[in-house]
């Protein structure tokens, strides 16, 4: 018999996710987001970060949720990382970030943060070219890749994150805590773990088509 | 109960001494042998950690580095951890980076496993002073470049409720809020108290209602405006001052509203003379220059801040006993126009007083230190293109009014001066 241990921490916070619709306060615990650093180290061990290498993060704080097990994960890979608000205005720091050390990575990328760089008249090939990986959201991938660059995927899928191995491959949830399914072209997420806030094919921003039931390749051009 | 560790922050000012000079103890023989540039700094001053043997021969001969030094040992020696990083680099788990309101933003590379994690411990005592307790909801509205702010709510027990720091979606800050009924919240700055009134304005909801489950709210960043201030004073929530100490700590205000507390066993400040080396006198303007206690990555050693700050020692009516500052402004901030000195504070006033201005962003502009007029960059709102001529005559006569001093006028939008700044502030002085 299997004994279960009550967890009576308080909650680890209330961030959000897009439905499609608007952005949904998200109660997280603990034990989950606990979870969901395995699935990280796990993740950037499958794109090939390794000990001694960095990670630059580019994230908002009601993103939390998603990105902390990342962060955490890079750590605990051995990885350093850094952080950068993904806005226009903290182009800037990213761009501090990549001249000044080499990162392996920079993940989250989003149009904010392109916009930035056209402010700042920076070309994405002069910031991004010596990157190995860059990780794109929606928009920004379409964005440079039409300069000739190879992003991974990188995709906020409701409350799950989903990030392809591969440039061009398709984006992939943890498939030890996610399912998905695809409902007139937008992809639906459903937890498979007890959670605080229980999932079952809740809609997502993300519209595309999927590969398998924890993989898909986002639409490009229309991601709202 | 008053405190979250009374014996902690209640110490007597011996007892303080003492723990200071055991830290002392421990941390300038680590700096001295792990980090370059504060061996270099003290091999030039000819001093040995070993010399140090009070807090009187410490603040006697031990050399001062300022943010000069750090930025030519940068960019001479291309280190971009300006000589002290004092771990491996192995060690280092994360590198985050300073807000860059003055220059480019600078690395700070942090060892979090040796440090157990990113938050201080003294941010349960701030976050208990202002009357936060565990199992609260705290509402956390940052940027995320300088850390996990969220961690000290955490590690607080209580729940961080997540919002981003943009101007923009302040509504989404007014219906967190009521649904989740926040106790506290960290951190408002006059850009932020501005949005949420707008919010609150076009998403009709009555900011009593907004606030009601507040107790306390925290302003980083620079000090709020007075228009600021009374739309806060509006709310009807206690607000605290917060501000950093030098690169090494941090300042909360406690419930007697009249001064900053930082925490003495973390950081050792001194206030000098910000053109000499002696010490000011209580609450006398001074330059704010710390120590690093406990920070082993990279340890600021008598550090020149440059900020300008009020400070004294005498033990609080709150109980506390270690020290508080007041931030008066930056070293080198202000300008003289024929022979009188003006900062960026004596200005606010008169700007924020013209409507389409009442954000307060502005900048002087200082082609030199001595200058024959005042000059300032001015920040105008929205819906008021269609008449800038009367918006810069009445922002003139507010200047006039008050410094007796007429000043020339270059109106930009807010939007212009934004960009120039991490999102909680601006550069307040510029040059052309």
């Amino acid at each position: 018999m299997t004994a279960t241990v009550e967890d009576t921490r308080p909650l680890w916070g209330i961030a959000q996710y897009e439905d499609g619709t608007r952005r949904v306060p998200w109660p997280v615990s603990h034990a989950e987001i606990e979870r969901a650093m395995g699935g990280a180290v796990s993740t950037l061990a499958g794109l090939g970060v390794t000990a001694g290498e960095r990670v630059l993060w580019c994230t908002l704080l009601s993103e939390a949720a998603h990105f902390w097990p990342l962060l955490i994960g890079s750590m605990l890979g051995g990885a350093q990382f850094s952080l950068a608000d993904a806005t226009a205005p903290d182009a800037l720091r990213v761009g501090m970030f990549v001249r000044q050390l080499e990162y392996r990575a920079v993940i989250g990328v989003n149009e904010a943060v392109l916009d930035g760089f056209d402010e700042l008249e920076r070309s994405y090939r002069d910031v991004f070219g010596a990157v190995s990986i860059v990780g794109a959201r929606p928009g920004a991938y379409e964005r440079l890749t039409a300069v000739g660059l190879t992003p991974y995927w990188f995709v906020l899928c409701g409350p799950a994150v989903a990030m392809a191995t591969l440039p061009g491959g398709p984006a992939r949830v943890d498939p030890n805590e996610w399912a998905l399914t695809e409902l007139d072209g937008r992809i639906h997420v459903t937890s498979t773990q007890p959670r605080e806030t229980a999932f079952d094919n809740t809609p997502t921003a993300i519209r595309g088509s999927l590969v398998d039931e924890t993989s898909f390749y986002p639409e490009t051009g229309a991601h709202s | 109960m008053t405190y979250f560790d009374e014996v902690a922050e209640t110490r007597s000012r011996a007892d303080l001494d003492a723990m200071q000079l055991e830290r002392l103890g421990l941390m300038l023989p680590h700096a001295y042998e792990h980090s370059p540039i504060v061996r270099a700094t003290w091999e030039e001053a000819g001093v040995h950690p070993r010399d140090i043997r009070s807090l009187a021969d410490f603040t006697e001969r031990a050399p001062f580095i300022d943010k000069e030094t750090l930025r030519h040992w940068r960019e001479d020696r291309r280190d971009p951890y300006a000589g002290l990083l004092c771990v491996p680099v192995d060690d280092v788990t994360t590198i985050l980076s300073s807000s860059g309101t003055t220059g480019e933003p600078t690395l700070q590379p942090q060892d979090w496993g040796a440090s157990g994690g990113p938050v201080r411990a003294g941010l349960s005592r701030d976050l208990w002073m202002m009357g936060m307790r565990p199992g609260d909801r705290v509402m956390v509205v940052i940027f995320t470049f300088r850390g996990p702010a969220f961690g000290m709510v955490q590690q607080f027990g209580a729940v961080p409720v997540l919002c981003d720091y943009d101007a923009g979606d302040m509504i989404r800050f007014c219906e967190l809020s009521l649904e989740f009924r926040p106790t506290g919240l960290y951190s408002l700055s006059s850009m932020i108290v501005h949005a949420i009134a707008e919010a609150c304005e076009q998403g009709g909801f009555d900011p009593t209602d907004v606030f009601s489950s507040y107790r306390a709210m925290v302003q980083a960043g620079e000090p709020l405006g007075a228009r600021a201030r009374g739309i806060v004073d509006g709310w009807g929530v206690p607000l605290f001052e917060h501000t950093g100490v030098g690169d090494v700590g941090t300042a909360f205000e406690c419930p007697e509203h009249d001064g900053l507390h930082f925490w003495e066993d973390d950081t050792l400040v001194e206030n000098l003379d910000p053109e000499g080396t002696e010490p000011v006198g209580d609450r006398e303007r001074g330059e704010l220059v710390a120590t690093a206690l406990v920070n082993r990555t990279t340890p600021l050693i008598r550090y020149r801040s440059g900020d300008i700050v009020r400070l004294t020692r005498v033990p609080c009516p709150c109980g506390r006993t270690h020290s508080k500052l007041w931030p008066v402004g930056r070293k080198g901030d202000g300008v003289e126009i024929q022979g009188r000195k003006i900062l960026p504070i004596d200005v606010w006033p008169a700007i924020e007083s013209v409507d389409e201005c009442s954000r307060g962003l502005f900048q002087i502009v200082r082609e030199a230190p001595q200058m024959d007029r005042l000059r300032l960059r001015v920040g105008y709102g929205p819906g008021c293109a269609d008449r800038l001529g009367a918006v810069r005559d009445d922002v003139m006569a507010a200047v006039a009014d008050l410094l007796d001093a007429v000043p020339e006028v270059e109106l930009v939008p807010d939007a212009d001066l934004l960009k120039l700044g991490p999102p909680h502030k601006i550069p307040r002085v510029a040059p052309r």
